[in-house]
């Protein structure tokens, strides 16, 4: 993932606000064109009413009704949150679960793709056969890698015979509800490499002559990274900081598959996640109206942290053209 | 709306892959200690590379071990056996119509590319090229509508998709694609936006309607970005669980990503998985995405250039 996108948008929402606040009439020739923008348009316009506005505003009715789609709604309020939020015990264990999961995985994830990819922009021999071997990991579907991971981590599978050779005895990890989540986080490491890659091209972009200028006043190689790599790569890791949480809060294939015997939410509940609880609810249970409620709460979340990381950005991104 | 003003946001990444263009630098910096790779680097190297690196390996080496080996589990990470029917077992062995799944996997990832690329190019076009009162709160929406997560229209979807008869059938996973979405949008509007429009003004002055211009213009200059597009979707089709989990659930009808699971979730807690056989198809799921990746690696690269991309997973 670029930045690049980030910046694009904002701009873009910008100069699409100028033009629009222009008022002139229009000419027959306008008129035509502007009928063709429209036309052109309506795949993406039918699409925005029928898959997003008309379910987004049926979803927020359904998050206040109590409803199992075979009978008529119920409307209840604000019943299907307070319920969340004060009487369900499993829900601030998900929330927990959830916050653990991601606040670990998407940091640890993301100093593995730093650390690798300053190792990699050294001089390095092989560095093509480095790159692919972390990259190629990246290419495998979630649900390959998952079956992958299921099989490794069965108790009596090959990591726990790894460990025996070393006289370890190893836990029961999916079936244990205190290494479930761990486990979780070790998969996630397996996408590390897709930022190195973005990482690289980055650091292979800072002037030479910043290093140069660096070594005359003798940096060590360790204050170099800091005072010259890092603050030139601030941008991609904030970027994949923010998207690495969204996707990290909505993490659901990886959990449902592992989550031994059917049971979704793990031993214990220990792996339940917010949108294994939702789908949970959802289709299996059938109780529309909770877990419409959840979508809501997971999207405060989301967009909570969204918020936060963009107005801490300022403080810790370095952006070049501040100092110009 | 070609003077695109981008603000402080702004990545560096270079247009040269890591790996070429910078010899001459090398050559010239060698002596700076941030470049120098120890020892030390290379053993961290190895060892984390070799770690990302070792499921993929079991995965080959299970894939090829004998039933015998699989249900003791006595896997080992460097294949010793060399099973190459369980290549074919896997369509017949199972009890489970896989040969079936791939097609629907092949089905719904194909149609699901084709509505994409189809319908972000009208509206991409459109966004870039065509003027119109109300574009720019049309193009804000489209913005806005990125940050919106797939889980709050999920449940609303579904009653829609059920109240339809679609439920069981490959139409809710992809019909929504042929009305596109605002990040393809996005994607095609800023590469459009950078193509000079003398040509198609020259066009126009001959007499070309709008759609001309688009058919006979910019659609042929479209391609590195739509390729790009195309390759992202049948990707993200290729590998999607939830929503085959949400909508299919006979056999007949599901995808590989989706039968891959069933096969391991129909065996019982005593009984384990026919885990060579399992990662057989984890390899079919996998080598066309390599595949793909190797092909199309440039056009991803393109999607890079043009403002970024969601990555190729």
């Amino acid at each position: 993932m670029s930045s690049n996108i980030v910046g694009d948008a904002l701009g873009a929402a910008r100069s699409a606000r100028r033009t629009g606040r222009r008022r002139t009439k229009l000419s027959r020739r306008g008129k035509k064109e502007a009928f063709y923008f429209w036309l052109f348009i309506s795949p993406w316009l039918i699409g925005f009413v029928g898959f997003l506005l008309g379910p987004m505003i049926a979803s927020v009715y359904i998050s206040l009704t109590e409803w199992d789609s075979f009978t008529e709604p119920q409307f209840v309020g604000l019943a299907n949150y307070t319920q969340a939020l004060t009487e369900d015990p499993i829900f601030w264990k998900v929330l927990g679960n959830t916050f653990f999961y991601a606040l670990i995985s998407v940091p640890l994830s993301l100093v593995i793709g730093v650390w690798l990819a300053n190792l990699l922009n050294k001089r390095v021999r092989g560095r093509k056969i480095f790159r692919t071997l972390i990259y190629l990991p990246t290419l495998v579907p979630l649900v390959a890698t998952a079956m992958v991971f299921k099989m490794i981590l069965a108790p009596s599978g090959p990591l726990n015979d790894l460990l025996g050779w070393f006289g370890i005895q190893g836990p029961q990890w999916l079936l244990d509800p205190n290494w479930i989540k761990p486990a979780l986080i070790v998969l996630s490491m397996w996408g590390a490499g897709a930022a190195t890659v973005l990482l690289l091209s980055a650091m292979n972009g800072i002037p030479r002559e910043l290093y140069e200028a660096a070594e005359i006043d003798g940096a060590s190689s360790w204050r170099q990274f800091w005072a010259v790599t890092f603050p030139q790569i601030t941008p991609i890791i904030f970027f994949n900081l923010i998207m690495g949480l969204i996707g990290a809060f909505q993490i659901f294939s990886q959990v449902y598959i592992l989550a031994p015997g059917g049971n979704v939410g793990g031993p214990d509940n220990a792996s339940q996640m917010m949108v294994t609880l939702l789908f949970d609810q959802a289709f299996s249970f059938y109780h529309f109206g909770y877990a419409s409620a959840i979508a809501w709460l997971l999207f405060v979340i989301i967009m909570l942290f969204t918020l936060i990381a963009f107005r801490t950005a300022r403080k810790w991104v370095f952006y070049e053209s501040e100092v110009r | 709306m070609t003077a695109l003003e981008t603000p402080a946001v702004e990545s560096r990444v270079e247009p040269e892959q890591s790996g070429q263009g910078g010899k001459k630098d090398d050559a010239q910096h060698s002596r700076l200690t941030a470049f120098k790779a120890s020892p030390a680097t290379y053993a961290v190297l190895i060892v984390i590379s070799a770690v990302l690196f070792v499921p993929f390996v079991l995965m080959v080496s299970i894939s090829l071990a004998s039933d015998h080996t699989s249900a003791q589990n006595a896997f080992t990470i460097i294949p010793t056996e060399f099973t190459w029917t369980n290549f074919t077992d896997v369509f017949t062995a199972t009890g489970l119509p896989v040969g079936r799944f791939v097609t629907n996997s092949v089905i719904i990832a194909t149609l699901s590319a084709v509505g994409q690329v189809i319908s972000s190019s009208l509206v991409g076009y459109a966004f870039a090229r065509l003027r119109a009162p109300g574009k720019g709160i049309m193009f804000i929406l489209v913005l806005s509508t990125m940050m919106i997560p797939m889980q709050i229209t999920m449940i609303p979807q579904f009653l829609i998709f059920k109240e339809l008869g679609w439920v069981n059938t490959y139409l809710p996973l992809i019909v929504p694609n042929f009305f596109t979405n605002a990040f393809n949008v996005f994607l095609v509007r800023q590469f459009v936006s950078r193509i000079s429009n003398e040509l198609d003004e020259a066009a126009q002055v001959d007499g070309l309607g709008y759609f001309g211009v688009y058919r006979k213009i910019i659609l042929p200059m479209m391609w590195p970005i739509l390729t790009a597009i195309g390759i992202f979707t049948l990707t993200h089709a290729w590998g999607d669980f939830m929503g085959p989990l949400i909508y299919l659930n006979s056999e007949e009808a599901m995808p590989l990503a989706l039968g891959l699971q069933y096969m391991t979730s129909t065996s019982n807690a005593m009984q384990l998985p026919p885990w060579n056989l399992v990662m057989v198809g984890s390899i079919i799921l996998t080598l066309p995405m390599i595949v793909i990746y190797y092909l199309g690696q440039k056009y991803l690269y393109e999607m890079n250039l043009q403002g970024g991309s969601a990555g190729v997973k």
